[in-house]
């Protein structure tokens, strides 16, 4: 029993000891002068390999900065919600932690907010406004800084098109969706294995890009309630149902779940529109045609929808102006670029210029759609309320396109449904 | 028999035994079952604290027309699997328990492989199967002149297209159940049947049947639970489209409780659910209990 006494306390004596170590902040001497030795616990979720580009970006940064250490825990993101909101209830809140749209404003609350430790006024300035919508609390304060971005735009099997003998470089320059629709039926003609025009992702957040071109929305201007009853939403779940009812859109995809990136790859479609992420898919699975990425058609207004990722801090964590001055070095032009260089992913900033390995242009027509996309589509994607609603709205759009409701039903049907998340 | 006195040691001896899994049993079925039915009567948010609304959830629920399409799309696609489940793992069972067909135990692991596999992988094969655009029998289809069938994006074809891929995934594992069934009846039965001058299917109808009623019941309580439970397959096959042609009540739960976050409302229709399977296994045991009685 003495000698179990004696192993118990020794293994607390290292447990506390090794907790010591790990908090002492010793004054110690450096290149730039006596600095504070700083960890910042730094949280992070992988989609593919960042953690490491992130580390191998900043490099140059904690060589500046010797005093700044990185403790960084990478969670799968299955648990990484959980693991955050256990960390911040509990008092103990990372000092830096990666951010996914989604995950920002289930926190935002919770998020520290920049005034006090920076200039706010120029970060307002350095980012796409679509993207820092996201980045914005309750109170119109910003809480974070976005590091990469996503966006919605089309892209086009350019070798039916040239078939068709439509230079869809040019014609895309500035056309409308009535341009679209007379030059898709060519380029189906033309083309004997083709059968359809568009595919849209079977997701609102793909469906609303179109929405938004068409001065729809979902929710009402000050994003206190439901609106999807607008004559914008009815003018586009119109132009929907009748381009399924054309069979310029293959039905598959929203009434069957078929994915429509398989759709694209097979040569079946002229257009997708998808996340900016298929550019990576399509570099790597398409050989027998010539494709691209092109400027999406305009109806009331260009559109897209942003997405992408964040870096935040938090009230209470333990290092607040160290991590807001390392969060604004990984946001900064230069590591941003090398980051999104290296995971291939846009610039969120308004001076983003990157030269990817492949395929920069069609990044940048990815990035051109950001650019003009605004901020109200960043402002209904981050309402918790809307999110809740969304697979309702998607299965009535789809009662919809079966013709098992009108489309005065449908809107009616998802703003009563919304319409008790915002009481 | 030995009975032994209550109150003895011997008496407690059994119910030590089974007191580990009754421990178990009550800690994550019988707890969580209580607390379902507390969560029925809240209206709760993962991110706020339940509020009690009593039988309000309940009341709104018997007003959802979402619910009522996926109460009328579980009692469908249950009963049509449960019967055809069991007329088919039967048949094979009949056809392959005999040693009258040349690689009998061959045919039996062919037939019993598709239920080892994971229903999302057999949701994706299929999909790839029976898929408009991409699947590889409209493929064919179309190579011989044909149009393509929508198998998944009409509502009573791809109901039906569920049912035949859950058939073919599960048959497998009941023919098994049933052949066991059938090794247990006595062949002195059969051979006396033979010297009556009984023909084959007065034989089925007479001997077969009523003997193999233990393992039906069986067969159909399990068949009829995991019917109920059917998930990953239609998620993967039709995502519950189109429409709502078939999503079940198990996909609306999911979604209430994750997607829309109404954990209250989400518990009361897998109350609702529950009442479902046991309802239906109540009338199974009925329906065993009057052949059994035959």
């Amino acid at each position: 029993m003495r000698r179990v006494l004696a192993v118990l306390v020794s293994a607390l004596v290292m447990a506390a000891s090794l907790f010591a170590n790990g908090g002492s902040e010793a004054p110690k001497a450096s290149g730039s002068g006596t600095q504070k030795d700083v960890t910042l616990s730094v949280l992070w979720f992988n989609d593919g390999d960042e953690s490491e580009v992130f580390k191998a970006t900043m490099q140059d940064y904690l060589a500046q900065h010797p005093n700044i250490k990185l403790d960084m825990q990478i969670v799968a993101y299955s648990d990484y919600q959980q693991k955050l909101k256990m960390l911040i209830s509990g008092g103990n809140p990372p000092d830096v932690a990666r951010m996914s749209t989604g995950d920002l404003v289930a926190l935002i609350d919770t998020a520290l907010p920049l005034d006090g430790y920076t200039d706010v006024g120029k970060v307002k300035e350095e980012f796409m406004p679509s993207m820092l919508a996201y980045a914005y609390n309750r109170e119109g304060k910003v809480v974070a800084l976005p590091t990469e971005a996503t966006a919605n735009g089309m892209l086009v099997n350019k070798t039916a098109f040239k078939n068709a003998g439509i230079d869809i470089d040019a014609v895309s320059k500035s056309w409308t969706w009535a341009d679209w629709e007379k030059v898709v039926k060519q380029v189906i003609a033309a083309n004997p294995e083709m059968k359809y025009g568009l595919a849209v992702d079977f997701t609102p957040h793909r469906f609303s890009t179109i929405l938004y071109q068409n001065g729809g929305h979902w929710l009402n201007a000050d994003q206190t309630g439901m609106e999807f009853d607008n004559p914008g939403s009815v003018k586009m779940l119109q132009w929907f149902k009748r381009m399924h009812d054309e069979n310029l859109i293959p039905k598959s995809v929203w009434l069957g779940s078929e994915n429509p990136a398989e759709l694209f790859q097979a040569g079946l479609v002229a257009c997708h529109i998808g996340g900016s992420w298929n550019v990576n898919t399509y570099s790597k699975n398409i050989a027998n045609f010539d494709w691209g990425c092109v400027r999406m058609p305009k109806a009331d207004i260009r559109s897209s929808v942003p997405g992408g990722k964040l870096l935040a801090s938090f009230k209470g964590c333990a290092h607040p102006q160290e991590a807001v001055d390392f969060m604004l070095a990984a946001a900064d032009k230069q590591h941003s670029e090398a980051y999104d260089k290296a995971t291939k992913n846009l610039g969120a900033r308004n001076d983003s210029s990157i030269a990817y390995d492949s395929n920069t242009e069609d990044f940048a027509v990815f990035t051109d759609e950001l650019k003009v996309t605004p901020a109200v589509t960043a402002n209904e994607w981050k309402n918790p309320n809307f999110a809740k609603v969304a697979t309702y709205a998607k299965e009535q759009i789809v009662q919809y396109l079966l013709g098992n409701i009108d489309v005065q039903t449908c809107v009616a049907n998802v703003d009563k449904r919304g319409a008790q998340y915002f009481k | 028999m030995t009975q032994f006195k209550k109150g003895s040691k011997e008496f407690w001896i059994p119910y030590l035994f089974l007191l580990p899994n009754l421990l178990i049993f009550a800690c994550f079925v019988i707890v969580p079952a209580v607390q379902g039915l507390a969560m029925a009567c809240t209206d709760w948010s993962v991110f706020s604290a339940p509020r009690f609304v009593g039988l309000s959830n309940f009341v709104e629920l018997s007003r959802d027309e979402v619910f009522w399409t996926t109460f009328r799309n579980t009692i469908v696609y249950s009963v049509l699997t449960v019967v055809c489940l069991i007329a088919v793992s039967l048949l094979l069972a009949l056809l392959l328990s005999k040693g009258s067909v040349k690689g009998e135990h061959g045919f039996r692991a062919v037939f019993y492989i598709p239920s080892l596999l994971s229903m999302i992988t057999v949701g994706i094969a299929w999909r790839f199967i029976l898929g408009d655009e991409m699947g590889v029998v409209n493929y064919v289809l179309r190579q011989w002149g044909g149009e393509g069938v929508h198998w998944l994006t009409t509502g009573n074809l791809a109901m039906s297209s569920i049912i035949v891929v859950s058939i073919w995934t599960y048959a497998g594992y009941y023919m098994l159940i049933f052949i066991s069934g059938l090794q247990a009846i006595p062949g002195e039965l059969y051979e006396a049947a033979r010297v009556d001058g009984a023909g084959p299917w007065y034989t089925f109808r007479k001997i077969t049947l009523p003997m193999l009623s233990p393992t039906t019941l069986v067969v159909s309580i399990l068949a009829t639970i995991s019917a109920f439970k059917a998930y990953e397959l239609i998620l993967t096959m039709t995502k519950g489209g189109p429409g709502y042609a078939t999503k079940l009540i198990v996909q609306q739960v999911y979604e209430s409780a994750f997607l829309e976050d109404r954990m209250g409302y989400a518990s009361a229709m897998a109350i609702v659910l529950m009442l479902m399977i046991g309802a239906f296994t109540l009338v199974q045991f009925k329906i065993s209990k009057g052949d059994g009685e035959q």
